[in-house]
Order: structure tokens, then C-alpha cells, then sequence
């Protein structure tokens, strides 16, 4: 059986790659990519934690599946959301790189 | 009688009903003016026969414990601030009213007012037409008139304070009321603001009786005085505070600049304002809060020194006059000073009946002088140099103009000389003996200078002006006939005559009636005075036979001081210039550099820097909004592990 400790380093590893990918990433569109990435990081950890630790006492049963469902749920509605406003924002200024979207800066 | 409120009602609701439909009413809606003062006037009828029918039994009359007069009030509630039940005691509200006295102040001075004013109102019909501005004329005047009403009526000193206000910025409007011109525009200023001088006195003054009395009532603030319950330092601050409001509005030693100007204006509205309303406001001031002055000897003092100096100084210079309507000002502020001399000399019938009797013959003689204006065709000044002669084509004004004179002047059985006598006599009943010396060379003067007016405008050669004189309208000399029956027969009221009159002392009287009474060497120095003074006039500008040339050479300094008016505009001027200026030059220099520099525009600087500085934050990177976030997270975790260790 694969550990506990692989499928969190592999978490670690896809948060991280995402978080990244927020960080440096121009195109809005691959912001939000990066975004879903960190969320499914997310939803690794949730789900391995839970079948490992499932029947301990310490998760009641099937506790991280459902936050895991509700976390795609909530990504779902988000990208739903993100990409309207990317796509109004292409619409309104040609364009979907953040550095020029700056019309609030001072 | 309840409805004597109404007197001033019907001009008030007139004043704006003229300025609104002026352009549809018949002669711009002077009628209706005059129909709201007649209106006044009826009620005043009313409510005299109704005072007169009236007893202490009356629920709202009762014999004044302190003036000893029958008084009567009507008052109704304006309004009451502070909660009453907030405060711990209901007396603790303000309680504010809207009242009228009546008593027999009251009555005469309304009497005046109101017949004086229609005069005045008929008499304009004339003299302002074809005024551009003839709607408005009368629109002012009917606000003047019930301002001055208001005045007399009022029964508590913030009604009184109203009205007082109401009158001075009527003068203002009235005095200024050709400002297309600079002399009347600059008039009207100077007595607005000159008038103010005083205006703050009278509001510290009703301030100080307020703080100390507790209420503006005047019943109970005389009350407070004459019982000593106000105590001698307030009682005196507060009569020398009202003495400075009314010096202001009566024209009075160093106030009197003012008053001269103001003929800048209608003649007809210098005669409203020296006769009727206006000036004699300070003097009626002075008459109703009697019971304060009368409880401080030291402002009964200051009151006779202040009337005697005015007095005798506006009398030399009318006699240096050259402007006829000059002349009647100063005369008006000499007299103004024999009324405040007589109050000062416990003279109270004296003065009011002085202030009567002077009313009558001062509006005649400035209508003369507006008929004499209108007959030679002068706009502005009428210099006495220039006309002469005047009888032949005015004989009307010349025989009225001239009663006015002989009657102000002092010339026995003419209304003047009995209320001039009644003075004499309190002066020297009641004051050291150098006051009855200076008034008497007053009284010399006054008639000199009346007599001197007189006779050169009427009699004597003709003048280079009044070659083309005509007589004024029917309605003009008119007005002014009525004026001089009064200006001849009023003084005769003074005396007791058979049956139940016992004079005009028995009925205005202060703390007890006082018959009539005629001091026979007071009153024989006074015709010989008199008398002596038209004769000398006669006989300097009539007959030439004295000349006043050499009189003139040999007291040149002095003319000159005198014909500069005792440099007392110069004083102001100086007095503007060196401190007024400077104190306002450093309170601006002051109001721009620390008020406006460091206070207003210190924090507008400040908040300005911090945006400049704030706002680098916002770079616009959307990146760096993220990082922000993250490390916030992070910060926030680690802040959360710490905590559970």
C-alpha cells in the first residue's frame, strides 16, 4: 500500500506548482488554471487522508470525500464565474494579461 | 383696546402686499399704505377711548406700582424653550411672549406716530411722483411706520429689540432710497452702521437685565430695579447700556454723525425720521425704562451731561449752516439732546411732551423744506444763500414753515414754548446751576438759527434760486396747514383747563401727576431769549440793519471749528483709519496666516501627503495583490500554530 506521506508530498508538490502559477502567471486564464490546480492539491490530501484514516475514530465515515465534492462543487461555480469575467474583461480591453488590467491603480 | 396690536398689523401685512402687486394696484399701491395707516390710526382711536374708559378693575389693567400710571397688557405666548418637564421646575423654561402695553406713553407716542405718518404718506403722493421707484417708496414706508409702532407697543424687550432693528434697516432702505446716487448710498451706510454702534449696547444691556432679571418682561425688570433687587452696578451698567442704544437711534453726542446725513434722502421720509419714528425711538427708550435709569443716579447723570452736550453743540452749528435741510437735522439733534437733558433732569412729562410738541412742528418744517424743494426745483441741498424771498411765490409754505419756526423756537403761545418751558423748569429744579445757564444759551440758539432759516428763505431779497418758485400742490401745503394747527394749538394742552382736564401731566405722568405749572422768571427769560434771538434775525437778515461780518472776523477760529462740525466726523474717520484698519489688517493678516495656513489647510496638507504616500501600495500587479494574500495566510497560520503549542 502507497503511504499517507506520498500522496501529501504529491499535494505539496501540485499546491505548490499552483500557487506558483498564480504568482507568476500574466493570463488571467491560466491564473484561474493555476488556481484549480491548488484546489485539487486540496482535494488529494482531503481524500487520502480520509481513506487512510477511515475507521480509526478519529473521521467520522466519508468526512473528507464530502468536502472533497464540495470543494469540485464550489470550483465548478468558480470557474463558472472567473471565466465570464475573463471573458467580459477581453471583450471590454482586448486583452486578458492582469498587467494591463490597472484601470483602479493610482 | 385688546386690539391695539392690530395698529401696526395693517402696515406690515401692506409692506410686502405693495412689493408683490405693486404693478397692478392703482398708483403702485401708495393707497394701500396710506389705507393701512388710517387703518392704524382708527384703531388707535378705539383703543385710547377704550384706555381712557378703562379702570384698574379692569382683569388685564392695573395702576403700575412703580410709574404710577394705568397700565394695561395684553400678552399671548410665542413660544418656550427649554423643556418644562426636563428642567426641575417649569420656571426654569424660557417663556417668550408677544406682548403690547398699553399706558399713556404708549398712547401719545402712537398718536404721533400714526398721524404724523399719514401726513407724511399723503404728502409723498405728491412729492414722489413719477418716481421709478414709487411702489417701493411706499412699500418702505409702511414697514417703517409699523416698525416703529411695534416699537412703541412692545410690552418686553425682545419685541422691542425686534422692532428696534426692524426701524433701523427701514431708515437704511429709506435714507438710501435714491442709491443710484453716492450720497445717499454712503447716508444710508453711515446711519446703519453708526446706529449699530449703539445697537449693541441695547443688546447687551437687554442681555444683562435678562441674565440678572431672568425674563424679558419690562414690568419685571423695572420691577427688579426700582425695588433695588437688581443691585446699584447692574442697574447702572444696565441703564448706560440701554442709554448707548438709545444715543445710537436718537441721534445723541457722539452718535449724532448720522442724522445730518440722512437728508441724503426723500425730504418727506427726513421728516418721518426727525419728527415720527427713528429718533424718536431713543427717547421713548429712555421714557420706558424710566424705573432703571430713575434707580441710578449716576446714569440719570450721564443721561442730562449727554442731552446738554448735544444739545448745545448741534445748536452751533445749525446757526453755521447753509443747507436748509442741515440746519432742521441739527436743530433735530439739539432738541433730541433738550428731550434727553429733560429725562436726566427727572423732566418726564417735559421731555415726552417736548418730544410731542417738537414731533409736529419738525415734520412741518422738513415738508416745508420738501415744498420748498419741490417749489425751486433743488434736488439734494437747498442752500439757504441761494433762495430768498420766498414768501411771494410760496405763501402757503412761507406762513406754515413759518409757524413751524416761531414754534420750535420758543415763541410764547405756540406749542414749543410750553414744552420747552416745562424742560426749563426740571432742569433747574433738578440739576447744578451750570446746566440751566448752558440750556438757556440753547434755547437762544435754537430759536436764533430757526429764525435765521426762516427769514432768510422767506423774507429778504430774493434769491438767484427762486426765480421760478411756484407754490407746491394742494395736497402738500395741505398736510402741512393741519401740521402747523397742531404745531400752534398742541402745547395748549398742557394747561388745566376747566372741567375734568388737569393738563397733559395728569395723564403721561412718571410716579405721580404733576399739574401744569409756569415758573414766571424762567419763563420771562425764556420769551426775552427767545423773542430777543428772532428780533436780532430780523433785523441781521431782513433788515441788514446789524452785520454779523465783523462778528464773524473776530471769532474766526472758532467758526471754523463749529462749521467743521467740531471735527467729530474727522475723529471717526482718523479713528477707522489708525485703529479700525489696523486692528482688521493684523485680524486678517492673522485670519490668513494661522486660521488659514495652519488650521484649515495644515490637515487638508497632511491627508494629502499620506494618500501621496499610502497609495504606492497600489501597484496594480495583480501578483503582488496575491503574495500579499498568501503571505497573509501563512502569517495567519503561523500565528494560529503559536498559539496551540
Amino acid at each position: 500500500m502507497v503511504p499517507l506521506l506520498y500522496f501529501q508530498l504529491l499535494s505539496v508538490a501540485l499546491f505548490g506548482i499552483g500557487f506558483y502559477g498564480v504568482l507568476a502567471r500574466r493570463s488571467a486564464v491560466l491564473i484561474v488554471l493555476s488556481i484549480e490546480l491548488m484546489l485539487n492539491a486540496v482535494n488529494i490530501n482531503l481524500i487520502a487522508a480520509a481513506s487512510y484514516l477511515n475507521g480509526t475514530g478519529r473521521f467520522a465515515a466519508f468526512d473528507g470525500q464530502i468536502i472533497a465534492i464540495f470543494v469540485i462543487t464550489v470550483a465548478a461555480a468558480e470557474v463558472g464565474l472567473a471565466f465570464a469575467i475573463i471573458l467580459r474583461m477581453y471583450r471590454n480591453r482586448g486583452t486578458v494579461n492582469v498587467d494591463e488590467i490597472n484601470l483602479l491603480k493610482w | 383696546m385688546p386690539l391695539a396690536f392690530l395698529i401696526p398689523v395693517f402696515s406690515f401685512a401692506a409692506c410686502p402686499l405693495i412689493i408683490l402687486f405693486q404693478r397692478w394696484l392703482p398708483l403702485r399701491g401708495a393707497p394701500v399704505a396710506i389705507l393701512a395707516i388710517v387703518g392704524g390710526f382708527a384703531v388707535w382711536i378705539v383703543a385710547t377711548l377704550g384706555f381712557l374708559g378703562a379702570s384698574a378693575d379692569d382683569p388685564s389693567c392695573a395702576v403700575s406700582g412703580i410709574t404710577g400710571a394705568l397700565t394695561c397688557h395684553f400678552t399671548t405666548e410665542w413660544f418656550q424653550a427649554g423643556i418644562p418637564g426636563a428642567a426641575a421646575t417649569v420656571d426654569q423654561a424660557i417663556h417668550l411672549n408677544w406682548g403690547v402695553i398699553i399706558d399713556p406713553l404708549t398712547i401719545v407716542l402712537l398718536g404721533l406716530v400714526t398721524f404724523v405718518a399719514i401726513g407724511v404718506q399723503l404728502y409723498s403722493l405728491e412729492y414722489m411722483k413719477g418716481d421709478p421707484r414709487f411702489g417701493w417708496y411706499f412699500a418702505w414706508q409702511a414697514l417703517f411706520v409699523a416698525a416703529m409702532l411695534t416699537l412703541a407697543l412692545a410690552d418686553n424687550f425682545l419685541l422691542l429689540y425686534i422692532a428696534w432693528e426692524l426701524v433701523g434697516l427701514c431708515s437704511y432702505l429709506l435714507i438710501g432710497f435714491w442709491f443710484e446716487n453716492p450720497g445717499p448710498r454712503e447716508a444710508a451706510k453711515k446711519a446703519f452702521v453708526v446706529t449699530r454702534i449703539g445697537d449693541v449696547g441695547l443688546l447687551v444691556g437687554i442681555l444683562l437685565l435678562w441674565v440678572n432679571v431672568g425674563s424679558f418682561s419690562m414690568t419685571d425688570a423695572f420691577a427688579a430695579a426700582a425695588s433695588g433687587e437688581l443691585g446699584s452696578g447692574v442697574t447702572t451698567a444696565a441703564a448706560i447700556l440701554l442709554l448707548l442704544g438709545a444715543m445710537g437711534k436718537s441721534a445723541q453726542f457722539p452718535f449724532h454723525v448720522w442724522l445730518p446725513d440722512a437728508m441724503e434722502g426723500p425730504t418727506p421720509v427726513s421728516a418721518l425720521i426727525h419728527a415720527a419714528t427713528m429718533v424718536i425711538a431713543g427717547v421713548y427708550l429712555v421714557a420706558r425704562a424710566y424705573p432703571i435709569f430713575a434707580a441710578s443716579p449716576e446714569a440719570m447723570m450721564i443721561v442730562a451731561i449727554v442731552g446738554l452736550i448735544t444739545a448745545l453743540g448741534a445748536a452751533t452749528i445749525a446757526l453755521v449752516s447753509t443747507d436748509l435741510k442741515r440746519i432742521l437735522a441739527y436743530s433735530t439733534v439739539s432738541h433730541l439732546g433738550l428731550m434727553m437733558l429733560s429725562l436726566g433732569a427727572f423732566g418726564w412729562t417735559a421731555a415726552v411732551f417736548h418730544l410731542m410738541a417738537h414731533g409736529f412742528a419738525k415734520a412741518l418744517l422738513f415738508l416745508g423744506a420738501g415744498s420748498v424743494m419741490h417749489g425751486v426745483g433743488a434736488h439734494g441741498d437747498v442752500d439757504i444763500r441761494r433762495v430768498g424771498g420766498l414768501r411771494r411765490a410760496m405763501p402757503v409754505t412761507a406762513v406754515v414753515f413759518s409757524i413751524g419756526a416761531l414754534s420750535l423756537g420758543g415763541i410764547p403761545i405756540l406749542s414749543g414754548f410750553w414744552s420747552k418751558d416745562e424742560i426749563l423748569i426740571a432742569v433747574e429744579h433738578n440739576l447744578p446751576v451750570i446746566f440751566i445757564v448752558l440750556t438757556m444759551l440753547t434755547v437762544f440758539l435754537s430759536a436764533l438759527y430757526m429764525a435765521r432759516a426762516m427769514f432768510v428763505v422767506f423774507f429778504g431779497p430774493e434769491g438767484e434760486d427762486s426765480h421760478h418758485a411756484h407754490e407746491s400742490p394742494v395736497l402738500m401745503t395741505g398736510v402741512m396747514s393741519v401740521l402747523a394747527v397742531l404745531a400752534v394749538g398742541f402745547g395748549w394742552i398742557a394747561f388745566n383747563w376747566p372741567g375734568n382736564f388737569d393738563g397733559f401731566g395728569s395723564f403721561v405722568y412718571y410716579d405721580h401727576a404733576e399739574k401744569f405749572h409756569f415758573n414766571l422768571v424762567l419763563g420771562a427769560l425764556s420769551i426775552i431769549l427767545a423773542v430777543g434771538a428772532f428780533v436780532l434775525a430780523w433785523l441781521i437778515y431782513v433788515r441788514r440793519a446789524i452785520s454779523h461780518e465783523p462778528w464773524r472776523a473776530r471769532f474766526a477760529a472758532v467758526l471754523r471749528v463749529v462749521e467743521r462740525r467740531y471735527y467729530v466726523d474727522e475723529a471717526y474717520q482718523w479713528v477707522i483709519d489708525r485703529v479700525v484698519l489696523t486692528v482688521s489688517a493684523t485680524l486678517a493678516f492673522f485670519d490668513r496666516a494661522v486660521v488659514n495656513d495652519v488650521a484649515v489647510n495644515g490637515p487638508a496638507d497632511i491627508v494629502r501627503k499620506a494618500g501621496v504616500a499610502l497609495r504606492l501600495h497600489v501597484t496594480g500587479h495583480v501578483y503582488s495583490y496575491a503574495l500579499a494574500v498568501a503571505l497573509g495566510v501563512i502569517g495567519l497560520a503561523i500565528f494560529w500554530w503559536l498559539r496551540s503549542v
